[in-house]
């Protein structure tokens, strides 16, 4: 009977399971074949075992930038990271302001930058803001009497201006978890509060921050994957063919499609995935004690 | 019961999520010499446009011939038009079918007789990848040295990889100097350093207005100056050359022009000159209908009449759209594939592609017809084609356009030091080359 149920069991979850073991599992398995492989063009169909020879050269060959782009990566992502949240959650504290008028509508206007798609943000701002003949921020400074900027020709006011418009187009979403966490807090903590004397800082760091720590921190985490991962903002406008700006900022995802995509060597772009893959899943355990610890 | 009828339920539901992974039987008849676009169109090219219409099929009369394609439908239309005219009494038809990343699906499809195309329409840079892949069989298997004696020398050194030639030319392009006859004063300058004078005269950057713009970190755009010194990005045996001495003097000699071109991106670039903020631009003929739009009264000269300070002429790049044949198509439907071939090597072709396309032709017979003739922009094209220098078809070369433009843009907008970038991107690029293998 046990056995039967057991059996029962597996065949409700099979179709399920083939439909991630088709679309999830084997390609992850099949590229970390290729990894061990030397596919490329010069081997389309010839290429042959070649042990871990791609790994050495992505992970030991300093100039092949790999390393370079893993640093970009996590600073990219520290950066973003405490800067939406410390922006979105005074946003959305201000938002959340008594006696505020309008509420509503400053909240529809926020959200308007997550409704846009990326790839029309990201060209907008390229040319509606950054370009140095018809970018707005050079149009102030024209008209402050400066010179123009090319905001993008150098890596560290690049990184600055692709942090901007990632801030611009992420901070909507973060607002949005921060205000719906205030509201699960029960007002009558900070009248208790302030009846005790405590001031805003006080209310904030005691009740404020406790209260939304366990219902901002999958939001927090899946923003942080977003981030890591993000490829459009700097490839689109930094990297566009025929389009360089002069900025060489690589995180691993553009060094991945540099790999992947303009040297046709699969087995070298392979091993590149498996290591992302790699690390994705190490960050991913990691945050995810954390937030066993904190719920 | 219940729990049975669940579990086969489920099971079958399994099943069927993998039934779609199967094989799909094809009535294929390579065998007869038959018609392989039927299965081309039903599996692969699902949801695809085709450019010509379907015709009558009938196999025991006629064979189809199907080539794949990535470029403008409308051109695709004026080709077969033509050449399904030229063959109408061989029964032979062509079908052009557009595919979105060409490259890919021929990497996909190229040796699949089954699903993949004939033959393939595509510009001639790329040849050098599918002829490594060893999909392709060689032009000279099916049309003589007599049937192509028309066809401009240049092109035919386009379609050619390591001594073979894969790709029967049919149209080519190049960049041209294009100004608006009411902003610019004066005639157009014979040389390059003129140029440069009359650029410093005419730019005022703090207000944005230009008397020149051009691409001018972008490495295609650029080619005119590199060839021009004698540089080159990559030579024919696979070695970058970002740091030699010509380049260096070549990317010298353009940062002096970049610095009055302004940010210098296409998008830039087409809108100052659209919106008359520029005199002039150094673009493809594909600018033209835009400037045609924006209602701009605009003049054309070929950058092979700009002399370099060195004495020898500009010389772009020129890329050559051509036809190549899949090896299997070349096996199974020889005669089909040689007619075709024949077809569009004849001059007629050129001659409607320059009439109704604005396309510059590969026979050098198309342009004895008075019409074609006396469209300015294609003679342009025609006289550049003396100094112009097909992009290089190696391999190699699709991982040069990012060092090259890195290194422009590094020297062009970075403001870093010539030399120092050069030693830079060769580092880059011979890394790259070698990571290709």
């Amino acid at each position: 009977m046990r056995k039967k149920k057991q059996i029962s069991v597996w065949m409700h979850s099979l179709p399920a399971m083939v439909l991630i073991g088709g679309i999830i599992v084997f390609p992850i398995i099949y590229t970390a074949y290729i990894s061990l492989t030397n596919m490329n063009l010069f081997h389309w169909d010839n290429y042959e075992m070649i042990g871990l020879d791609n790994y050495v050269r992505a992970l030991f060959k300093v100039d092949t930038g790999f390393l370079t782009a893993i640093l970009t990566t996590l600073l990219w992502t520290a950066l973003n990271m405490v800067f939406q949240v410390v922006i979105a959650f005074f946003m959305a504290l201000g938002l959340n302001a008594p006696g505020l008028r309008l509420k509503n509508v400053y909240k529809t206007l926020l959200m308007f930058p997550w409704a846009m798609p990326a790839y029309v943000s990201i060209l907008l701002w390229r040319v509606g803001i950054y370009n140095t003949e018809f970018g707005l921020a050079n149009k102030v400074l024209s008209a402050l009497g400066f010179e123009k900027i090319n905001y993008l020709s150098q890596n560290i006011p690049a990184f600055i201006s692709c942090m901007v418009l990632n801030l611009w187009m992420a901070l909507p979403f973060m607002i949005m978890m921060f205000d719906g966490a205030f509201q699960s807090i029960d007002k009558s903590y900070y009248e208790s509060a302030r009846m005790d004397g405590a001031g805003f800082w006080m209310q904030v760091f005691h009740i404020t921050v406790p209260s939304v720590k366990p219902i901002m921190a999958p939001a927090v985490i899946m923003t942080t994957f977003t981030t890591f991962k993000q490829f459009d903002i700097i490839y689109l406008l930094t990297q566009q063919k025929g389009a360089l700006t002069g900025a060489t900022l690589q995180t691993i995802i553009t060094y991945a499609h540099q790999n992947a995509f303009v040297s046709n060597n699969y087995g070298l772009s392979s091993a590149v995935s498996m290591i992302i893959f790699v690390l994705i899943v190490v960050i991913s355990l990691f945050l995810n004690r954390g937030l066993k610890e904190e719920v | 019961m219940k729990r049975k009828i669940y579990g086969t339920l489920c099971g079958l539901l399994a099943v069927g999520m993998v039934a779609g992974c199967g094989t799909q039987g094809t009535a294929s008849n390579a065998a007869n010499g038959g018609n392989a676009s039927g299965t081309a169109q039903d599996t692969a090219a699902e949801g695809e446009g085709t450019d010509a219409a379907e015709p009558e099929q009938n196999q025991a009369e006629s064979q189809t011939i199907t080539v794949w394609h990535d470029g403008d439908e409308s051109i695709m239309q004026v080709i077969a038009e033509e050449v399904n005219k030229e063959l109408e009494p061989e029964n032979v038809t062509v079908a052009f079918e557009k595919k979105s990343g060409l490259t890919d699906q021929l990497q996909l499809y190229g040796n699949d007789e089954e699903n993949g195309p004939d033959m393939y329409f595509y510009a001639h840079d790329s040849l050098g990848m599918f002829a490594e892949m060893g999909i392709l069989a060689p032009i000279t298997d099916f049309v003589s040295a007599e049937d192509e004696k028309d066809l401009l020398p240049m092109t035919i050194e386009a379609g050619t990889y390591q001594g073979t030639q894969y790709l029967l030319p049919v149209y080519y392009e190049t960049l041209l100097f294009l100004y608006n006859q009411d902003l610019w004063e004066g005639e157009v300058p014979e040389t390059t350093d003129e140029l440069y004078v009359y650029m410093e005269e005419h730019t005022d950057t703090a207000a944005g207005t230009y008397a020149v713009v051009n691409q001018h970190s972008t490495a295609y755009n650029v080619a005119p100056f590199i060839n021009g010194y004698g540089a080159y990005i990559i030579d024919e045996n696979a070695n970058p050359g970002l740091n030699t001495e010509e380049m260096i003097e070549a990317v010298t000699y353009n940062k002096q022009f970049a610095e009055l071109m302004g940010e210098g991106d296409y998008d830039t670039c087409n809108t100052l000159f659209n919106e008359q903020k520029a005199a002039a631009i150094i673009g493809g003929p594909w600018l033209v209908s835009g400037i045609k739009e924006a209602g701009i009264n605009y003049g054309i000269k070929s950058l092979s009449e700009f002399t370099l300070p060195n004495g020898k002429p500009l010389a772009p790049y020129s890329g050559v759209q051509g036809i190549g044949v899949l090896k299997h198509a070349g096996e199974n439907k020889k005669d089909a594939v040689a007619s075709v071939l024949k077809a569009l090597g004849k001059e007629n072709v050129g001659i409607s592609l320059a009439k109704k396309s604005s396309c510059a032709p590969a026979n050098e017979k198309s342009y004895e017809d008075a019409e074609v003739a006396a469209d300015e922009m294609i003679m342009a094209m025609r006289a550049t084609a003396e100094t112009a220098q097909p992009m290089p078809n190696l391999p190699q070369m699709s991982v040069m356009w990012g060092p090259a433009e890195s290194f422009l843009a590094a020297v062009n907008k970075s403001g870093e030091d010539v030399a120092t970038a050069a030693e830079t991107y060769q580092q880059a690029a011979v890394t790259a080359v070698e990571d290709m293998q």
